[in-house]
């Protein structure tokens, strides 16, 4: 079947049940989505579907057609990065990294619903994302910082 | 390898095993001495690993380090890690500061097995940073001086009149007589060989410009945008996915196994077999998957192991145990009047460092060379486990880091490497092993069960008499150590030395006395963030908060007052001081809270916190602010040991409220995250982290944070509750029942 994915089609031979995590990883070796537990537990595989965080490890691709996915690779804008990206390097986020590409995405996807979070609105929305590292700290800086960059720009264009 | 290579590998070859024997060796020598006794040895030794980190043997000469590449930038090749504790950065400003260019002129490259040099300490124990300063610079300064005398003969100038400037060499200002680096390169091969015989000076800490400035990860853009290449992320032509058969239960052999129905599987290209080992080969992952989840497997299984046969095991005493600290007489002390001593019994589970990434390693078997690409913190001893695996001799086996996904100890070991070792072998193809989340929860090894009991007595002016500590662990380093170092060290120490990690007290009391004694179980237990750190700590400071409150007097007060006047004592003040100072202890905290203060000394870092919590009324605990105060010395990258810091009071909150390992039926419990969740960012305190600088000696900041976030936490909320909690984690249940 085909899928859009970061703006580019993608013909996939998989069978429909196939979990989009999958088809991402090890069909079309798109590695920036990552494994955590394969339960929708922890986050690790979250990426867009039309604008929504979602789990790709449990959601296979029969409900994806028509539907545009966008994955860390594709979230910035050619070279230039995603504000929740540069927020990410600016307060120095990430450690090991594993789980960074779900808490990006699902932090873009939550600005891009809610654009003036207040402190616990991002705490309600950042807290089904695991990080064993324990970044949790500098990731509410990071999500709020982008927060203020992302409605600069609003009011710049 | 080249025959540099190999000299410096002879040279510089310590292993921790020989570390261990060598102590061993210089233990049998004191012995001699007929007045030291194996106790007093024990005693020595055990203070000696507490307080040192294990020894680099990294080599000096630069030929095994850097290579110069053609745009003149300098390749910097490391053995350590990166696995988000900011290692490769930090190395990366030794180099950049001695040979006297910019971070972005140097390009840092993870070795592998045949590049650099035999780094058979891995990446653990906080010492990386500080085990590879002096090495690590020194041959920085060396490469540097020998650029200089290269390009000393190619301008036909003196040597002392150049300077490093931008990515070449030249006269001191005067960028018309310069030569760059590349120009350089053609011949690195033979010059880097002739190593000056003097040593070169490295530069004094009030020289430097680029250690100790707050420089940007060099990792973390990559990993901002999926770029990052992790073990899990490893992908070769042609590669295929393979899954291994798991015992239902801890210790159950293999009785025989039908695999038939398994191999009808779409996708499966293999079903391999070789002895206990089963596994299955696919094109797919879930394929090879569900190909295991086929087989029909027959197993040999004893009575299933209940969480409290393991309980039992770990207690202290009656047997005796090992005394690793001796100070005066604690037990005549304290036996001499029962009446008057305080005693309190401690406990901490087992937990599961279970890292984000679990276990992944991709292997590239050929007739007589491995490739393995492996998220591993000891490429060494992987590189003996695939050899060992599938009859190669070590030589035939190249391991290459790749990017770790979180480590904190499980990854010191890497079973997915020979797994996917031996299925490349039978397969005739790369194969990829990726653990799934239950097979990282329930076939690792773990956090060991602890059991403190402690015994103190107060003299009339509310001072310490005599103090004791009695713990009983699960091995945490002798289970990685091949068993003839284990039988060697486990009888000179009697105690597993990352057990031991912070047992023994710093204060200054006349009479201490430190036992340990070492249970094996029958699980597996091993390294974790911190070894016994946190455990440890939690006792101890829980206890000295104890001995505060029956003192009367006031928890940091009571502290200081029983610093030593000594180095340690000193640094431990400086960090109690600031962390109270930013916590406004003694300031009232806003209602409904309380706060509590520990300290900890590791890896010879000491460190202070003060942790705000409160409690609601079905039990929870909410601790909402961590300010942490660490003395690490000279910090190499000020943010990074922020953050080390951050992470360090994350993870041993959720192991002081969550985090708990059971066994039932003779497995872990847990399938997945529901079954051990983690703590998440709503649950998050808000940390202050401080950093203090005593001196500019640089020591470990990747695990003491750790040490002191259990016992703040439960010296809070008894200061809120008046309830003393003794056993890890404080689960509502416990709160409510204290
Ligand atoms: S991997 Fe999808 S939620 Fe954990
Ligand atoms: S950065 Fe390591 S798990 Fe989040």
């Amino acid at each position: 079947m085909e899928l859009t994915i970061n703006g580019v089609k993608r013909t996939v031979s998989a069978p429909e049940s196939r979990l989009l995590l999958h088809v991402l990883r090890e069909d079309l070796e798109m590695t920036g989505t990552k494994f955590g537990c394969g339960a929708g537990i922890c986050g690790a595989c979250t990426v867009m579907v039309d604008g929504v965080a979602t789990r790709s490890c449990i959601t296979p691709i029969s409900t994806l057609a028509e539907k545009s996915i966008t994955t860390i690779e594709g979230l910035a804008d050619g070279e230039r990065l995603h504000p929740v990206q540069q927020a990410f390097i600016d307060a120095q986020v990430p450690q090991c990294g594993w789980c960074m590409s779900g808490q990006i995405m699902t932090a873009a996807a939550f600005l891009a619903s809610n654009a003036s979070p207040s402190g616990d609105d991002i705490s309600e929305a950042m807290s089904n994302n695991y990080c064993r590292c324990g970044c949790y700290h500098r990731i509410r800086i990071a999500v709020a910082a982008a927060a203020r960059t992302s409605a600069a720009n609003e009011v710049q264009s | 390898m080249s025959k540099s290579n190999t000299e410096n590998t002879k040279r510089w070859r310590i292993t921790r095993r020989g570390f261990l024997i060598g102590a061993g060796a210089a233990a049998g020598s004191v012995a001699l001495g007929v007045a030291f006794g194996l106790p007093v040895l024990r005693i020595k030794v055990a203070g000696m690993l507490e307080n040192a980190t294990i020894p680099s043997n990294a080599p000096k000469e630069p030929s095994a380090w850097f290579e110069i590449l053609a745009d003149s930038r300098i390749r910097l090749f490391v053995t350590k890690a990166e696995m988000g504790q900011g290692v490769h950065t930090a190395l990366a400003q030794f180099a950049a500061e001695e040979l006297e260019i910019g971070l972005a002129d140097l390009e840092v490259t993870q070795a592998s097995t045949e590049q650099g040099f035999r780094d058979s300490t891995g990446t653990s124990g906080s010492g990386s940073v500080s085990g590879m300063s002096e090495p690590l610079r020194q041959a920085a300064a060396t490469l540097r001086e020998m650029l200089k005398a290269q390009a000393a003969t190619q301008l036909n100038q003196p040597v002392a009149s150049l300077v490093v400037f931008g990515r070449g060499i030249q006269v001191k200002n005067d960028g018309g007589r310069r030569v760059e680096f590349a120009a350089l390169a053609a011949t690195q091969r033979q010059w880097m060989q002739q190593v000056p015989k003097e040593s070169v000076a490295l530069k004094k800490p009030s020289e430097f410009k680029i250690i100790g400035a707050p420089v940007s990860r060099i990792d973390i853009p990559d990993k901002v945008t999926g770029r990052a290449i992790y073990g899990y992320d490893a992908r070769a032509e042609g590669m295929l996915y393979g899954t291994v058969l798991r015992p239902p239960t801890l210790g159950a052999t293999l009785k025989s196994v039908d695999s038939a129905e398994a191999e009808k599987i779409s996708g499966v290209v293999r079903i391999v077999r070789d002895g206990e080992f089963v596994g299955a080969v696919a094109r797919t992952r879930a394929a090879a998957q569900t190909a295991v989840s086929t087989m029909q497997a027959q197993w040999n299984e004893s009575k299933p192991l209940q969480q409290a046969d393991i309980d039992a095991l770990v207690t202290v005493g009656p047997d005796a145990g090992a005394q690793i600290q001796r100070i005066g007489d604690a037990a005549a002390v304290l036996d001499a009047q029962t009446n008057g001593s305080i005693t309190a019994e401690y406990r901490t589970p087992m937990a599961i460092q279970t890292p984000m990434e679990p276990q992944a390693a991709l292997a590239d078997v050929r007739a007589d060379k491995a490739t393995i690409w492996a998220s591993t913190q000891s490429p060494d001893l992987v590189r003996r486990r695939v050899a060992d695996a599938i009859g190669f001799k070590p030589e035939q086996v190249e391991v290459i880091t790749t990017y770790l996904g979180g480590g904190f100890g499980r990854k010191s070991d890497t079973e997915a490497a020979a797994e996917a070792a031996l299925l490349s072998k039978a397969a005739g193809a790369p194969v990829h092993v990726g653990w799934t989340r239950s097979e990282e929860l329930r076939y690792g090894y773990v956090r060991p069960p602890t059991h403190h009991v402690l015994r103190a007595r107060l003299d009339a002016d509310g001072r310490i008499a005599a103090f004791e500590h009695r713990q009983a662990s699960g091995d945490v380093l002798f289970a990685l150590l091949p068993k003839v170092a284990t039988t060697i060290a486990g009888g000179i120490l009697g105690a597993d030395f990352g057990a031991t990690r912070g047992a023994m007290l710093r204060y200054d009391v006349p009479n201490v006395s430190t036992i340990a004694w070492r249970r094996s179980l029958p699980v597996r237990t091993g390294p974790w963030r911190g070894l016994g750190a946190l455990p440890n700590a939690f006792a101890l400071e829980s206890f000295i908060d104890e001995l505060a409150t029956t003192a009367g007097a006031d928890p940091l007060t009571f502290r200081l007052r029983h610093l030593p006047d000594n180095d340690w004592g000193r640094r431990m003040t400086a960090v109690l001081r600031a962390a109270a100072e930013a916590s406004n202890w003694g300031s009232a905290p806003p209602s409904g809270r309380a706060r509590g203060i520990a300290c900890a000394t590791d890896v010879d870092t000491v460190v202070a916190q003060v942790a705000e919590v409160s409690v609601d009324a079905q039990g929870k605990i909410r601790v909402h602010h961590v300010t942490a105060a660490m003395d690490c010395g000279l910090v190499v990258n000020p943010d990074g040991a922020r953050a080390q810091v951050e992470g360090n009071v994350m993870w041993g909150v959720g192991s002081t409220l969550i985090e708990e390992a059971h066994i039932e039926n003779g497995r872990f419990a847990a399938a997945n995250f529901d079954g051990y969740p983690l703590l998440t960012l709503k649950d998050a305190p808000i940390v202050n982290a401080i950093l203090v600088k005593s001196d500019d000696k640089i020591r470990g900041a990747g695990e003491p944070a750790i040490a002191p976030v259990a016992a703040a936490i439960g010296n809070a909320v008894f200061a809120l509750t008046g309830k003393r909690l003794r056993n890890l984690p404080f689960t509502p249940e416990r709160v409510l029942a204290a």
